[in-house]
């Protein structure tokens, strides 16, 4: 066991502690704060982070990325995230799509979409799965309801496939340049066996953005709404084979590092960010705000919940570094997802800790406060909810 | 004996009302623009409709015009109320309470006779009353369980004019209902007198200025008073007793326990959204409502719901009797502070795992479910916060007595 960082770990954590810091955390509330869905994004954190390596982290050296290992990734996720997890999470998605394209895509697909992707600091990357009326169907297919699911229709016409249908959340989509996209190309068939990935560029013809869907947290992210109206994709953009969608996002257990793993360990890692956040802040709060002419830190109860906040940080740190560990040892484990699961309680747990700590100030509460309660909440639908849990324990099954 | 078995008044106006939400209010606030948590303006055009079911005068009593309802009935009808809407109900709930302090017992009948006729004929006649300043810290905290007197430093002060009349000077931060309130009692000091006393002020009184909160962390309308030589004639001072009186609502623990009636009823709605969800929703092959996982959280939904209504009820029965009290019938302590803290944190549990019945759309600020959490949070943290209320059982608990105390302790 050895739980000390590398020279280059920790070189990218210190990059990402003082980017977090100078950059990310000053525009943090500005940004949340802004009424109009469609306007929290902010081009300039992202070009700043892009020229630091934050956009191609993942992306492996040969093709003009940093090649990081997953433990890098953690750290610098955390450290963004202590700032503003959304923020943090506009940058790590592109790593998870990334990590798709590296061992889904043909060497023909790398060549091109990963150059244009690696020199433009606002070429951002999305994946569309959920639709309006499949959400928990597409994480958790019945398998004997073909009709259940993602009903997005693909079907071939000669070198194209022709897209129609609906997708609904997707994040990234209103500032993406290129998606994958989950489609039917047999309805027939259960989820798992008639769905095939599509590389989808965003001016594809027949493909456009809808609404911007208006969050309670994680305001700077966006998620949106696409809209497939005779969309043309060509066949050489299918990922991996026909109908072989849902085993290429890793979902079958044979690639254990792929999408839909690192999504596990990165829910954990930047909900560990908030947490940790959260636990500098009480601290420093508690041991300046005073009540009865004490500093709050003076009080039993004070103490005990910042015990609380610190012991669960902590320990969520543990789970994801080991799991971030496992994954470049490429041990083969269900802890990510075990991980992203207690991830939601941490986070929730730990934000309304620190809401305690901090109190309403009379009829007002401090909008840091505010923020990270509304930005934990949005893991339950993402990381927690019973869909999740029951998701992981199946894998346990298996 | 406590009875859980409602008198046909109470059905009739807990029907009335749950009917009235179902076919005014709900429409009017469940529109997208509407369930903005930033956004606590009040729909004008319903809020005539709900005084003139009686909610403004709801606890006034029947001698002086007013539905004199007990303190269950104004549970149940804060509830049902909150379950439309959360602010209509704390606005309507706050002037309902004042009412029945200040007409009913803390004004003399001059002081009556020049008020409440103007407050029983106007529909948009709210009171309040301004206890607050920047900096006003009521939290027990680091004094619990020890000797040192948690007075409230009031900077207002009420000065005699030459001709008689009060001049007030100061500012009240965190008024609940200011910018709704025709009428104020205002906690100042008065020269040469110990203490504080509350003195009537109107809302068109020369050198008051009254600005309204845009964002509060509270239910209701919300605002801060501005007194600057603030003229009010003479015999608009509250007699001694109106400070206990409105104090004692708040800090006694055995009040109405208005504020967890209202938690309540914003949890409940969002309960009954995700009960309705579940059976129309299809996942999985079937309902939602079919699925145990779904099931299990609502059952729990339930649980807590029952429960902390059990304990509402207990303690608005309670303060409608304390011979109950007195006669050992319940036990030696503030229940109406027990039933707040046990609705606040298990009514924002209850809304959460609504919202998580509807996914992504839970987090939605076009859809009802995220105000709901926002609400129930704003309900666990309001005031001094379910920890402090704590410490304040437990001095009740421990038969604490501070010496020197100018509030009554919490089981008085």
């Amino acid at each position: 066991m050895d739980f000390s960082l590398s020279n280059e770990q920790r070189h990218w954590q210190e990059t990402a502690r003082k980017f977090a810091d100078e950059e990310i955390r000053p525009i943090s509330l500005e940004r949340d704060a802004i009424e109009t869905a469609r306007e929290t994004w902010d081009w300039d954190i992202i070009k700043k982070g892009s020229k630091l390596g934050f956009r191609t982290l993942a992306v492996p050296k040969e093709w003009g990325g940093h090649g990081t290992d997953f433990v890098t990734q953690a750290l610098v996720m955390t450290e963004l995230a202590k700032a503003d997890s959304a923020i943090s999470k506009a940058f790590s998605q592109n790593w998870k799509w990334s990590h798709l394209i590296s061992k889904s895509c043909t060497e023909e697909q790398k060549q091109r979409f990963l150059p244009p992707f690696v020199a433009d600091d606002t070429f951002v990357l999305g994946k569309g799965i959920t639709e309006p009326g499949a959400g928990s169907d597409n994480r958790l297919p019945p398998d004997d309801d073909p009709k259940a699911g993602l009903k997005l229709k693909a079907e071939r016409k000669g070198d194209e496939w022709i897209l129609n249908g609906e997708k609904a959340f997707i994040a990234n989509a209103p500032v993406g340049k290129l998606f994958f996209i989950d489609a039917r190309t047999d309805a027939t068939v259960p989820l798992r066996q008639g769905t095939t990935m599509f590389l989808v560029p965003h001016d594809t013809p027949g493909f456009r953005i809808g609404k911007v869907f208006n969050k309670s947290g994680w305001r700077f992210y966006q998620n949106g709404e696409m809209i497939f109206e005779n969309a043309r994709v060509p066949h050489a953009n299918v990922v991996g084979e026909v109908g072989g969608a849902v085993r290429k996002a890793g979902g079958q257990g044979g690639d254990t590092t792929g999408g839909d793993i690192f999504g596990d360990l990165e829910l954990a890692a930047n909900g560990l960010g908030i947490c940790a956040d959260a636990c500098e802040t009480a601290m420093r709060y508690a041991k300046s705000a005073k009540q009865g002419g004490q500093v709050l830190f003076a009080q039993q109860n004070v103490q005990l919940q910042i015990n609380k906040m610190f012991m669960l940080t902590e320990t969520l740190r543990s789970f994801v570094m080991r799991v971030a560990w496992e994954h470049d040892k490429k041990i083969h484990s269900f802890n990510a997802g075990l991980a992203m699961n207690y991830s939601t309680y941490v986070v929730q747990e730990v934000t309304e800790l620190y809401m305690n700590v901090r109190g309403a100030d009379g009829c007002r509460m401090d909008h840091h406060t505010d923020k990270l309660c509304r930005d934990a909440i949005i893991w339950t639908h993402l990381a927690g909810d019973t869909v999740q849990q029951m998701k992981v324990a199946r894998r346990l099954a298996r | 004996m406590y009875n859980l078995q409602l008198s046909p008044e109470q059905l009739e106006f807990r029907d009335t009302l749950r009917d009235f939400v179902e076919r005014e209010i709900k429409p009017v606030m469940l529109k997208a623009d509407r369930i903005d948590v930033r956004d606590r303006s009040l729909p004008m055009e319903l809020l005539d409709q709900v005084s003139q079911l009686g909610m403004r005068t709801l606890a006034l009593s029947e001698d002086r015009g007013g539905v004199g309802a007990d303190a269950l009935t104004c549970c149940i009808v804060t509830e049902e109320l909150a379950a439309g809407d959360a602010d209509i109900a704390a606005l309507f709930s706050e002037t309902s309470r004042l009412g029945h302090v200040l007409f009913d017992q803390a004004m003399t009948d001059a002081q009556r006779d020049r008020f409440l006729p103007a407050f029983l004929e106007n529909d948009g006649f709210h009171l309040a009353v301004a206890d607050r300043e920047t900096g006003t810290d009521t939290r027990l905290g680091v004094n619990y369980s020890r000797p040192v007197a948690i007075a409230r430093d009031v900077k207002t002060t009420a000065a005699k004019a030459s001709d008689g009349a009060w001049l007030l000077n100061g500012n009240k931060d965190c008024v609940a209902n200011a910018p709704f309130a025709r009428l104020f009692a205002v906690e100042a000091k008065v020269a040469g007198a110990p203490g504080t006393r509350f003195v009537l002020v109107p809302a068109d009184a020369a050198g008051l200025t009254v600005r309204a909160h845009e964002r509060p962390w509270t239910h209701g309308p919300c605002g801060d008073l501005v007194l600057k030589d603030c003229r009010v004639p003479a015999d608009h001072l509250l007699d001694e007793k109106a400070g206990d009186l409105l104090a004692k609502a708040d800090m006694s623990g055995r009040g109405n326990p208005l504020f967890p009636a209202l938690n309540l009823g914003i949890a409940r709605a969002a309960y009954e959204a995700a009960v309705d969800y579940a059976q129309i929703r299809i996942q999985g092959g079937r309902p939602l409502a079919e699925h145990q996982a779904i099931a299990t959280k609502l059952a729990d939904t339930a649980i807590r719901i029952e429960v902390a209504r059990a304990a509402i009820w207990q303690a608005a029965w309670a303060s409608d009797h304390p011979e109950a009290y007195a006669d050992r019938s319940l036990p030696d302590l503030p229940l109406q502070t027990i039933a707040q803290v046990f609705t606040g944190e298990a009514m924002l549990e209850a809304a959460k795992h609504a919202a998580e019945v509807f996914g992504a759309m839970g987090v939605m600020r076009d859809m009802p479910l995220q105000k709901y959490v926002h609400d129930t949070r704003v309900c666990l943290h309001t005031g001094n916060g379910a920890g402090d209320a704590k410490l304040r059982i437990a001095e009740a608990i421990f038969r604490y007595r501070r010496p020197s105390d100018t509030m009554p302790r919490a089981a008085e």
